[in-house]
């Protein structure tokens, strides 16, 4: 059904007030949850009553705007490409339209790796240069200048992928410009370097039971604050312009913008990108290149400073071009059918999903889960994958439709559970995952993965136009998989492939880092698994630089080593800061994985924050104007700006019910005639009054049996 | 002798004791009872009601299902797909809907045009509500003989207290409706909703 409602039994707890019934009810509901297999709509009892019961609306807190917004925003992006590091300053002009004095508040994407490390704000001639201060010290001094009059603009992360720009006391008619700055590492697989400028944050779930405190609530709102604009009033808001110089060290071969148009000029080793003309931040910007010459050069960086000298190596193992077999492999398919699926997004998981189902042979085992905010397992078990069973598996997949929560957690567990039947315990164990990964509680997927990843690795495919790649990046990294990015429904069978290319290769094994002559102290602390043509990018921070790395493993059956002569980097501006954020990334994954406790997470990653000029979790940017410019008296209104829907996203399905009922109303059925009707009462609650009846019965028993046990001794 | 005293004192609270788990063993038993019975009655009214339906289609008669009942069966609502079939009253009160689902005065008749509204316990009669999907086929036939079938549309989920059905002009249609959550224990104010429309034969 389409507009399937939200609302779970939340009345089930109310009622079971006596203890016992509680011990009678967990084993009831274990037992059902158990049973949940092939039935989509068994699947229905499985929900646990911690499903979303505020209305309606699947998103909790998530708006929807019906009218343009007082304050327009428009974007610029300056990016320059240098080695293998992005500068990006990214300035954002807000314009108040209004008569009004504005307060507005910006809800952003900025790519997942990228260290934010400068503010500017721009009012009228003057430019007042913002400063690195403690989370809510920062907040504190942005709240005392917009209440004294004075413009002030704060920058604030609230997912390492998620920003918030405030901006306080924009006059009438007023442009205030935000500038800020950050650097990114551009990635690379299979020799293809790529550079990815997100530009909308795609609409968050967050599922009920992580509200569990003001802080969680809190957190929660400030990454749902953005309202989505209703597309029948306009989808050409937030105007993004971008240019990008390009000078990578070498001459560029096959450069692509995969999603928008744009116009090259310049010469091979330094050429200049340009949006064609500037678009609505609706969709991810994606700049792809290669190098011209076979051989690209080595990817090592340093840089020296006062502070010490670092270095970023990126070393790169060969492609597996060995004959060996592929072992028998047990794959479990998790694709995400909820709401924010809904329009291109579905098409591109069920295509992918059938492409990589289309490649299982005989001897591997598979099974395929669906979750929205429910759960079906299509086997209990992992099967045999017979063209039969694979066939079934298909026409699952072709059956899905977008709709409801994404209670994601769930179903990672139960793709985790490893019941070691797949194909033997030599068996490669892969978890393929297919989803928008519009959820608010990473930490706990990344946890989960920590605690139950066994021996599964996890493959994210990251679906639609907008996909959270922090979550993406964290759980393939985190899963020892690899991130695969399906952007369109055309790309599906191109970025399908060299992922099923991986899947069939085990990742390198017996990989080890070591220092010669010299100490490095690296990051990332955990050595990720190392795939065939996917490079391992170590960043290091030594007293001074020295010695040799070497990086060894054995893939496709053969030995294989890299010696890079530290002495040999290229210098680069970007390192440091590149450090910093990936220390941070380290501490996270502590914490993620309970290493480290919050409190002393927090602290540590403010003090990095602090050292290193960085927007953090706990660090932000502020900055504030000396004079004050909005006159006593006169009031300050607040906007949350509104955000585009991402590209191919579907509105209705998105904010279900009430955005389909408002459109039968007005449409279809505008004729029709309504008559009130009062519905009667319709439940029994025997289940109810037997529960009772049991705890009743259960608590005499066993006040009979305390009293025997007495008597006897 | 103050131990024996305490003794005594003892057995007595024990007594008291051993009549309190009784009294709470009992009154459990006797919940429990009343909790089964429901079902149970539900399930045993349809058997009867079908008899009576079985007559009434014969005789083209009311006919009541068993002496002293305040009702009659109206027509049968069946879905293939799950092979339910449920016996629908024709009295919209509270009590009669113990036995089977009933047709709400408020809505139109079966037939007529307008939207039919039929009401029942979520838990017993419409428990299978939850597994009807959009585009499958719900039959109705009455105790005159008429055969009505209809396609389900979609779900809703409302207040009681908020619900209207589209009456005559939008032609012959069904609405079925049962509390929701499936799983709640307690009584809540929501409704769930299972639009169908007719199609021609």
């Amino acid at each position: 059904m389409p507009q399937s409602p939200a609302f779970r039994p939340l009345a089930f707890r109310g009622a079971l007030i006596p203890a016992v019934v509680l011990a009678l009810g967990a084993p009831a509901a274990v037992a059902v949850q158990s049973t949940a297999a092939l039935a989509a709509d068994e699947a229905e009892d499985a929900a646990t009553d911690d499903g979303p019961a505020a209305g309606t609306l699947m998103l909790r807190g998530q708006g929807i705007a019906e009218s343009l917004p007082a304050v327009r925003l428009g974007t610029d992006m300056d990016v320059t490409v240098t080695g293998q590091v992005a500068r990006v300053r990214v300035t954002q002009a807000f314009r108040n339209t209004s008569g009004k004095w504005m307060e507005a508040h910006y809800l952003y994407p900025l790519p997942q790796d990228g260290a934010v490390d400068s503010l500017k704000m721009v009012v009228g001639q003057r430019v007042i240069v913002g400063h690195v201060q403690p989370r809510e010290k920062a907040r504190e001094t942005y709240e005392a200048a917009k209440a004294s009059g004075r413009k002030a603009g704060l920058v604030e992360q609230q997912r390492p992928n998620m920003f918030t720009t405030m901006v306080a006391n924009v006059g009438p008619g007023e442009t205030v410009l935000i500038a800020i700055e950050y650097q990114a590492p551009v990635t690379q697989a299979n020799g293809t370097f790529s550079l990815r400028l997100p530009l909308v944050v795609g609409p968050r779930y967050t599922p009920p039971h992580t509200l569990t405190s003001a802080p969680a609530v809190e957190d929660a709102n400030a990454v749902t604050a953005a309202p989505v604009l209703d597309p029948k009033v306009g989808s050409g808001l937030n105007p993004t312009s971008i240019s990008v110089r390009l000078a990578p060290g070498f001459d560029v071969a096959n450069l692509i913008s995969r999603y928008h148009k744009v116009n090259i000029t310049g010469p091979l080793d330094d050429r200049t990108v340009r949006l064609a003309e500037s678009v609505p931040a609706d969709r991810d910007f994606v700049l792809e290149w290669r190098s011209a010459s076979a051989d690209p050069t080595l990817g090592l960086f340093a840089q020296h400073t006062d502070k010490g000298d670092f270095v970023m190596a990126s070393v790169t193992p060969p492609a597996d071009l060995s004959n060996l077999p592929t072992p028998p492999r047990e794959m479990v398919f998790v694709i995400d059918n909820s709401g924010s699926m809904g329009g291109d997004s579905m098409d591109e998981a069920k295509a992918s999903l059938i492409h990589a189902l289309g490649t299982l042979r005989p001897q591997d085992h598979f099974n395929v889960i669906r979750f929205d905010d429910t759960m079906t397992r299509l086997f209990d078990h992992s099967v045999a994958a017979t063209p039969d069973q694979v066939a079934l598996a298909k026409r699952f997949a072709e059956s899905l439709e977008a709709r409801g929560g994404t209670e994601m957690l769930p179903a990672l567990k139960a793709a985790l559970e490893d019941a070691g039947t797949g194909g033997g315990a030599d068996a490669l164990r892969q978890i393929v995952f297919l989803t928008d990964g519009e959820i608010s509680n990473e930490r706990e997927m990344m946890a989960a993965i920590g605690a139950d990843g066994g021996r599964s690795h996890v493959f994210m495919v990251g679906i639609g136009s907008a996909p959270n790649d922090y979550l993406m990046e964290r759980m393939s990294t985190f899963g020892g998989g690899v991130y695969t990015h399906v952007g369109t429904p055309a790309e599906v069978a191109a970025k399908m492939m060299p992922l099923i290319d991986v899947l069939s290769h085990p990742a390198m094994r017996d990989l080890s880092v070591r220092v010669e002559g010299g100490t490095l102290d690296l990051t990332p602390a955990r050595l990720p698994d190392v795939y065939a043509g996917r490079p391992l990018v170590l960043v290091g921070r030594t007293g001074h630089l020295a010695g040799t790395l070497t990086v060894s493993g054995t893939i496709g059956g053969k030995r294989w080593e890299r010696r890079v002569d530290l002495a040999s980097a290229l210098p680069s501006p970007a390192i440091e800061k590149l450090w910093a954020h990936r220390r941070i990334t380290d501490i996270e994954a502590d914490r993620a994985l309970g290493q480290m406790e919050d409190a002393q997470a927090d602290a540590e990653v403010e003090r990095i924050g602090m050292e290193s000029g960085l927007v953090t979790s706990r660090t932000s940017l502020v900055a504030v104007d000396e004079t004050p410019s909005r006159p006593a008296g006169a009031r300050l209104t607040r906007e949350e700006l509104p955000i585009n829907l991402p590209a191919g996203w579907d509105f209705d399905t998105l904010f279900g019910h009430d955005a389909v009922q408002s459109r039968v109303g007005s449409d279809d059925l505008s004729a029709m005639q309504a008559q009130a009707l009062d519905l009667p009462q319709t439940a029994t609650g025997f289940v109810g009054m037997v529960g009772k009846g049991l705890a009743l019965l259960l608590a005499g028993l066993a006040g009979f049996a305390l009293l025997l046990r007495r008597r006897t001794a | 002798m103050i131990g024996l005293a305490r003794v005594k004192e003892a057995a007595r609270g024990r007594g008291l004791l051993v009549l309190l788990l009784a009294g709470l063993c009992l009154a459990g038993a006797a919940e429990t009872g009343r909790g089964l019975y429901v079902p149970a009655k539900a399930m045993a009214a349809q058997v009867l009601l079908e008899r009576a339906f079985e007559r009434s289609l014969a005789n083209h008669t009311p006919q009541r299902p068993w002496a002293w009942a305040d009702m009659t069966p109206l027509a049968r609502l069946s879905v293939p797909r799950l092979g339910a079939a449920r016996v629908v009253l024709d009295s919209g009160s509270g009590q009669a809907m113990a036995f089977g689902p009933t047709l709400l005065p408020g809505g139109a008749a079966f037939g007529k045009e307008g939207t039919a509204v039929v009401a029942a316990h979520r838990d017993t009669h419409f428990r299978f509500l939850r597994d009807v999907h959009k585009g499958d086929l719900i039959t109705v036939q009455t105790r005159e003989g008429l055969e009505r079938r209809y396609r389900v549309t979609g779900a809703d989920v409302v207040r009681w207290d908020r619900y209207a059905v589209p009456d005559a002009g939008a032609g012959e249609r069904l609405d079925l409706v049962t509390c929701y959550p499936f799983d709640a224990v307690r009584h809540g104010p929501w409704r769930y909703v299972l639009h169908a429309e007719r199609i021609s034969s």
